[in-house]
């Protein structure tokens, strides 16, 4: 689709959480249909129905890569959710470059529901993938000493953890990259990169303002990599990235990656990155939909304030904004009722000029 | 003659090899293991923890200066152990039940055995009897709990409670935390302490316990 499109759809108003994992909890047997490719995208469907939404958001599960990446391993899903690699492997490192023929289960059903939205209706279909960096932490005992040793200038060859990350990360980008390719094939016409490791948990601001190159070459080198997939492909880019972040990275992920839809956490201002990020990039987000569990840590007054302050403020710097959750609203076992309830609240909420 | 200087540089540069190698060295040269924890290692970590205060430093920087500083004291540890000395604490720490991220938990983890804690690392996706029995095995006096996801939150309630049942709670501190968690719900589950980071999740641990028997 062309930028006018997200653009025309942010200037509608349009407001639309992540939410398929709240619709699926209402299935009578969510773990079933989460293996079914038609179920699934039934459910993915309904949500974006309910929300008046085009797009057609799947489930968020950054899982799916990790378990196809260690496919070879023959592990259980828990198995394979749980697996994390504490030193260098050569012999481990070349099976996992033999990816099997076929995908997991789950994976099939993330592919196939894309494939329902694109073939049974009207609506957008957007694939997602768990980031080639986010990734790599997931597979990794130790990712933040070994990305810090690498931004400290150390090389693969003099120290084991560099030599893990060098070898998981470009086996990361592959999974992704093969992810990717699947979902486009079964129709996705956007694709979500889910990059939230990105964040200076990870990647120390003292080492990049002193000039390291991990965010160039563990972020957006491969992102940019991933990003001319989706464009040999005629797909585009939304970028999520809820992790804390400096301005510089929101302004490299705007200019450089330069997404259609850029999603923040809510530890961001929107209005504030609005100045970094290009007019023609729609930001998205970022109410603490994390917090939406508990009316003592986020009562419906307070969403609905920060709603007004969200919006208003927007209009302000005039940049294109999609009101939403600052990640997946997840489905909270005796707390969904209060969590729909704010959900549709910061949806109804009219907000004036 | 080992450079202590070099140590404490070591310690704040987050080089764990350079920090090694100088403690075996302070052996060699019959140097006192208290002397070097306390006058030189303990102050270097307390400077990273200014660091990290004030946005200096960051968390790689703070993992990488702990890694360094238990690079140091694994050569010291046998040391203290002859010579009767007790730990800053016993921590047994844990990712709650349904919860594998474990990230902030090895920060923590990490962070308190750089601070002189003995720590009983039991990993991710923790059950309630896992804790309790860890407990009674080690004889710890603080309980850490983590968890990054709001779904995985009320297992912290959960493990707490089964606490109270296995009659372990009262000779524990539960400290809590994670991203979604917050100082009002530690106090609604009945947790001792909430560490909003890792650095101030040491200095609670510090506060809250004294030493115990080895």
């Amino acid at each position: 689709m062309n930028r006018d499109y997200y653009l025309d759809l942010a200037r509608r108003g349009l407001r639309f959480v992540i939410g398929a994992d709240l619709v699926l909890h209402e299935d009578a047997d969510p773990e079933r249909t989460r293996r079914n490719g038609e179920g699934l995208g039934r459910v993915v469907e309904k949500t974006a129905r309910r929300q008046k939404s085009p797009l057609a958001i799947p489930l968020m599960d950054l899982r799916l890569e990790k378990l196809d990446l260690l496919g070879p391993l023959h592990l259980s899903e828990a198995e394979a959710d749980a697996w994390k690699l504490a030193e260098p492997d050569e012999e481990l490192f070349r099976a996992l470059e033999s990816a099997p023929a076929g995908f997991p289960e789950l994976n099939r059903a993330q592919h196939e529901a894309v494939r329902y939205i694109d073939e049974q209706t009207d609506l957008l279909p957007v694939g997602m993938v768990i980031g080639p960096f986010s990734l790599t932490t997931k597979l990794m005992a130790d990712p933040i000493a070994a990305v810090a040793m690498a931004g400290g200038g150390v090389t693969p060859d003099e120290e084991p953890q560099v030599r893990l990350l060098t070898a998981l990360h470009a086996l990361a980008e592959r999974a992704v990259l093969r992810s990717a390719k699947a979902q486009l094939q079964a129709g996705a016409r956007a694709l979500l990169v889910c990059e939230p490791a990105a964040n200076i948990v990870y990647l120390s601001p003292r080492q990049m303002r002193q000039g390291a190159d991990i965010f160039e070459r563990f972020v957006l080198g491969p992102n940019r990599r991933l990003k001319q997939t989706l464009k040999d492909g005629s797909a585009d880019l939304f970028f999520h990235d809820c992790g804390e972040l400096l301005t510089e990275m929101v302004r490299a992920f705007g200019e450089d990656l330069h997404p259609k839809i850029l999603s923040l956490g809510s530890s961001r201002k929107l209005w504030d990155d609005a100045a970094v990020v290009p007019k023609d990039v729609v930001l998205y987000g970022n109410l603490p939909t994390k917090s939406f569990y508990s009316d003592a840590a986020m009562p419906v007054e307070e969403v609905l304030r920060r709603t007004r302050e969200l919006i208003r403020e927007m209009r302000k710097t005039g940049h294109a904004h999609i009101l939403g959750s600052e990640c997946d609203v997840l489905w909270v076992d005796g707390a969904a009722d209060t969590i729909r309830n704010k959900v549709e609240a910061m949806q109804r909420h009219e907000v004036a000029q | 003659m080992a450079d202590i200087q070099k140590l404490y540089d070591a310690i704040l540069n987050g080089d764990a090899k350079s920090a090694a190698a100088i403690a075996n060295e302070a052996i060699a040269e019959n140097m006192s293991p208290m002397e070097l924890i306390q006058k030189t290692m303990v102050p270097a970590m307390d400077e990273v923890g200014r660091r990290f205060e004030c946005e200096e430093y960051f968390v790689p920087e703070l993992l990488l200066s702990a890694r360094a500083m238990k690079a140091a004291l694994g050569p010291l540890r046998p040391l203290l152990a002859a010579s009767g000395a007790q730990p800053a604490g016993r921590v047994v720490i844990g990712t709650v039940k349904g919860d594998l991220h474990d990230i902030g938990k090895n920060l923590v983890a990490s962070l308190l055995e750089g601070g002189g804690f003995d720590v009983v690392d039991l990993g991710a996706d923790v059950s309630p009897d896992k804790f309790i029995e860890a407990v009674k095995n080690s004889g710890a006096n603080i309980v850490c709990l983590s968890a990054l996801l709001t779904v995985t939150m009320p297992s912290m309630k959960t493990t707490i409670e089964a606490m109270k049942s296995a009659g372990v709670r009262e000779q524990v501190k539960v400290l809590v935390g994670g991203a979604p968690v917050t100082k009002q719900f530690a106090e609604e589950i009945g947790a001792d302490g909430y560490g909003e980071n890792a650095s101030v999740a040491v200095s609670l641990a510090r506060t809250l316990t004294k030493p115990v028997s080895a």
